[in-house]
């Protein structure tokens, strides 16, 4: 018989309901953006361009197998081309639960921004 | 596929061989996609370094939080350590003072007795055998590092290699000794050194020990532990045998230890003391390897053997 084998990372995930961090919010944009071209370097360009500062790899990476082992995205490792010495990229896909907490996420942060002073829609108040 | 390593400045820029033994700290999938964006994005050798260092460290912090890791450590890692480290020394003061005795006081005039002869094979077999039984003991620790999940096989061979060496350099037997004696209202007694003339010796006070550690103890466990990855590879029932026999060796060890009478209660000590002519052929127990290794020959030898029928049969 088939043992299924049950991701206890992934249970524990949605039992304390966490939502996503902003970092992890701007790595899911980023792919979702990127699309068919989103692996390591690409994303790292994006986020840079996107807030102005610098992003690690060690962020960029450790982020990364957090989000897999919470289900939120897919990685696999593609095919190795000459600009980059001739190694692998690691290709990022965003899954269907990874769509809906960044949207969950965004509504959140649209919604709490609603009326603070650095919003254009503020409510004026006297 | 068509590379040139010309087509990219990075690769060709001093420090890259420091990114790249940076990056031997991560897994082979992900150092190649590593060491593939910093050539993409044409990164600084400096900023590189740094990237490479802080994604290492940030694994390495994430492999201590594993509570797996600290079950191997406090339950495999830490006893097996201080035992073979414990065996190995007491094996190189019984070598230092046989060595001594036959090599810096050699007397020809001796060989002509026939119980020098006997003393000498006897001496040689025992001195033989423990180092074989040592060895064959660090193999069976070695094969159950090996079997340890591939998330925490670094971290917890390094730990045993400075556990080891801490306990060789901290004379970790006796302390333990002491450390009992403290506890139970005992002093330490002041007696004699009676082996002084061979400790004065630096080669047999201060190499001999490495020595006999590195060859007994460092490269059967660095072998062991590549026949515990090999063994994952192998039928269950064969990785539960080699896992069982391994720790029965561990346990074998554990009797054997200098000290280690001291934990053990009043009964089980007389109980050994009285069977004490059995037990000394305990050590033997924990040689199964040889007669494993013999066998996997054997196996390799059947296994080309029939290829080579085949090939003939075919042609």
């Amino acid at each position: 018989m088939k043992i299924r084998q049950v991701d206890f990372r992934r249970i524990m995930y949605y039992i304390v309901m966490q939502m996503i961090g902003e970092f992890e919010y701007l790595i899911l944009s980023s792919v979702a953006r990127l699309g068919a071209n989103a692996y390591g370097a690409s994303i790292r360009s994006e986020i840079e361009k996107a807030t102005g500062r610098r992003c690690s790899i060690g962020a960029l990476y450790t982020t990364l197998d957090r989000l897999e082992n919470k289900g939120l995205v897919r990685t696999w490792m593609g095919e190795p081309t000459p600009e980059r010495g001739g190694r692998s990229k690691r290709l990022v896909q965003v899954t269907a639960t990874g769509v809906k907490d960044a949207s969950y996420f965004f509504k959140a942060i649209t919604r709490i921004s609603k009326g603070a002073s650095w919003t254009s829609n503020r409510l004026t108040t006297r | 596929m068509d590379f040139k390593p010309a087509h990219n400045p990075m690769i060709l820029r001093q420090g890259w061989p420091v990114v790249i033994w940076l990056s031997r700290g991560l897994g082979q999938a992900e150092r190649d996609a590593v060491l593939g964006d910093l050539a993409e994005r044409n990164e600084r050798v400096g900023r590189a370094i740094v990237d490479v260092f802080g994604l290492v460290v940030r694994r390495q912090a994430a492999v201590l939080s594993d509570l797996r890791l600290w079950v191997a450590l406090a339950f495999l890692i830490l006893p097996v350590s201080y035992l073979l480290s414990a065996i190995a020394q007491s094996a190189a003061g019984e070598g230092a003072v046989y060595s001594w005795m036959y090599l810096n006081n050699w007397d020809w005039a001796l060989t002509r007795y026939p119980g020098f002869w006997y003393v000498l094979r006897e001496t040689a077999m025992h001195f033989g055998i423990g180092c074989l039984a040592l060895a064959c003991c660090s193999w069976s620790a070695g094969l159950l590092i090996g079997r340890l999940p591939n998330a925490i096989l670094r971290a917890s061979r390094n730990a045993f290699f400075v556990l080891l060496a801490a306990s060789q350099f901290g004379h970790a037997p006796i302390r333990m000794v002491q450390l009992w004696m403290f506890l139970h209202g005992h002093l330490w007694p002041s007696l004699p050194d009676y082996n002084a003339p061979v400790t004065a010796n630096v080669f047999y006070r201060v190499f001999s020990p490495w020595i006999v550690l590195a060859a007994f103890v460092i490269l059967p466990v660095l072998f062991g532990i590549r026949q515990g990855k090999r063994s994952m590879l192998q039928s269950r029932n064969m990785h539960v045998g080699l896992v069982t026999a391994a720790t029965i060796a561990l346990v074998i060890l554990l009797i054997q230890a200098p000290g280690a009478e001291l934990l053990l209660g009043a009964a089980i000590r007389e109980w050994l003391w009285r069977n004490r002519d059995a037990m000394q052929w305990l050590p033997l127990l924990s040689c199964w390897p040889m007669f494993y290794w013999i066998a996997m020959c054997f196996g390799r030898y059947r296994g080309a053997r029939q290829q080579q029928r085949d090939k003939q049969i075919s042609t």
